[in-house]
């Protein structure tokens, strides 16, 4: 356990070796399950509690608490929850503080008994004697039974996922560092993005409220908030970078040719290219690419009839993703025939202008490589016409 | 009145169902909802909401 602030702790589980979440998303770097302990000079409060494959771990950290009174969850997904059956058991008369949805979803998830839980109401609070707790409801910071805590007295406010990131900090405390930020925007790619609107709206309120400290539920806390907040307020803006991300796929090696063509003509005109293979590479660092792409170029040949699959469910991902893309297209190698872009269509929700697509029978030739060298140049004339960012 | 699907997920909003676990009376219009009302299924915003033919 340690020492946030006056009486706040920070009692989380380090995860060093998972290495995927909701089997999708990589984790290089493992993760975190934080959770908090407030010692007011009446009650005692556990913010979140931890993942099932740390319950024994989670609550040896507990070991030398004789009471707590409230356990506080801002979120009911399992890795904040997987423990809430075990602490209950621990301290039988704690009641379990939530929003209605999440109550909703801890009573079907983990069956835990309703007369446990005091559903709050947006701004109530909670007098723990000289600490307070005020809760608000903000859903959809990732599911739609989201709500942040704050300690008035303490000026600390409790995020939950929001603001987070799948790191380990040893020392608890965020050092500001590019590294750090790469992580914090990769896991905001993965899933927060979806989310931009109320992401945005968020960022204000807690700008408006200036707390000193914040503390999500994964990787550090943040005692220097600036840090986190003006790069979700770049993350969450409008006008994209001078950036093209190319998710692809290549069986024989033609689309990859075709694509690393694409690349060098629009390198030539200054613009930024990040390239992903959707079989072999990290989805994250895709997702952490697409943050601040403004074109999406989808390359891929087919097989078996169809797109190939590894592309389709490239696409299934970026579409529930739902970046701040504005221009998208596609570059397909085909054998005999079928509809690339008409697939694409099909599963697209985004808001986003459709280039004209290439495709080309096995490898690109002469014409196929003038057809990528003018949508280059549209990319590079288009990514100006909107003011990316350089 | 009119029913308005989400272009994100597919939810309909009916107005005269309405969506009272977020505040929304039935026989609300689509007009009438409030500005920052998302969708309940996946919080698209409601401007991202077409009228459902």
């Amino acid at each position: 356990m340690k020492l946030i602030k006056n009486n706040v702790y920070f009692c989380g589980v380090q995860d060093p070796h998972r290495r995927l979440f909701d089997e999708l998303i990589p984790l290089p770097d493992g993760t975190t399950y934080n959770s908090y302990l407030v010692k007011g000079s009446e009650k005692t409060a556990l913010i979140d509690t931890s993942y099932s494959t740390k319950v024994v771990e989670f609550l040896e950290c507990l070991e030398g608490e004789s009471k707590i009174d409230c356990i506080i969850a801002n979120h009911g997904e399992g890795d904040h929850t997987d423990a809430l059956k075990f602490v209950l058991e621990k301290y039988p008369k704690a009641l379990i503080y939530c929003t209605q949805k999440c109550c909703d979803i801890l009573v079907d998830a983990h069956e835990i008994p309703l007369e446990k839980f005091h559903v709050i109401a947006d701004g109530e609070k909670l007098s723990l004697g000289d600490k307070t707790l005020q809760f608000t409801i903000a859903p959809w910071v990732h599911w739609p039974d989201t709500m942040f805590t704050y300690v008035e007295e303490d000026k600390i406010l409790f995020t939950c996922d929001f603001l987070g990131a799948h790191s380990i900090v040893n020392e608890v405390f965020v050092t500001p560092s590019e590294e750090y930020l790469q992580g914090a925007r990769r896991y905001y790619g993965e899933i927060m993005m979806p989310f931009r609107t109320q992401c945005k709206n968020y960022i204000q309120k807690i700008e408006a409220l200036k707390p000193e400290i914040i503390c999500p539920s994964h990787g550090g806390v943040y005692d220097k908030p600036e840090f986190i907040l003006e790069a979700y307020k770049e993350w969450t803006g409008d006008i994209p970078k001078n950036k093209v991300v190319i998710p692809y796929v290549s069986m024989y090696g033609n689309t990859e040719k075709a694509i690393v063509y694409l690349e060098e003509k629009l390198t030539k005109l200054g613009v930024k290219v990040d390239k992903f293979d959707l079989v072999k590479d990290d989805a994250g660092e895709y997702v952490c690419s697409l943050v601040d792409a403004a074109t999406i170029i989808f390359a891929a040949p087919m097989v078996l009839a169809g797109p190939h699959p590894a592309a389709m469910s490239g696409l299934i991902l970026t579409n529930a993703l739902r970046p701040n893309i504005k221009f998208m297209g596609t570059i397909n190698s085909f054998g005999w025939g079928g509809d690339f872009m008409g697939k694409v269509k099909a599963n697209l929700n985004l808001q986003v202008e459709m280039f004209d697509p290439i495709a080309f029978k096995g490898k690109a030739k002469a014409k196929d490589k003038e057809q990528i060298e003018a949508l280059a140049e549209l990319i590079a004339q288009k990514h100006k016409e909107i003011g990316a960012r350089n | 009145m009119e029913k308005y699907r989400c272009s994100l997920c597919g939810y309909i909003y009916n107005p005269s169902d309405g969506d009272p676990d977020n505040g929304v009376q039935p026989g609300t219009s689509f007009a009438d909802v409030p500005a920052d009302w998302t969708c309940p299924l996946c919080g698209a915003a409601k401007d991202q909401f077409v009228v459902q033919q």
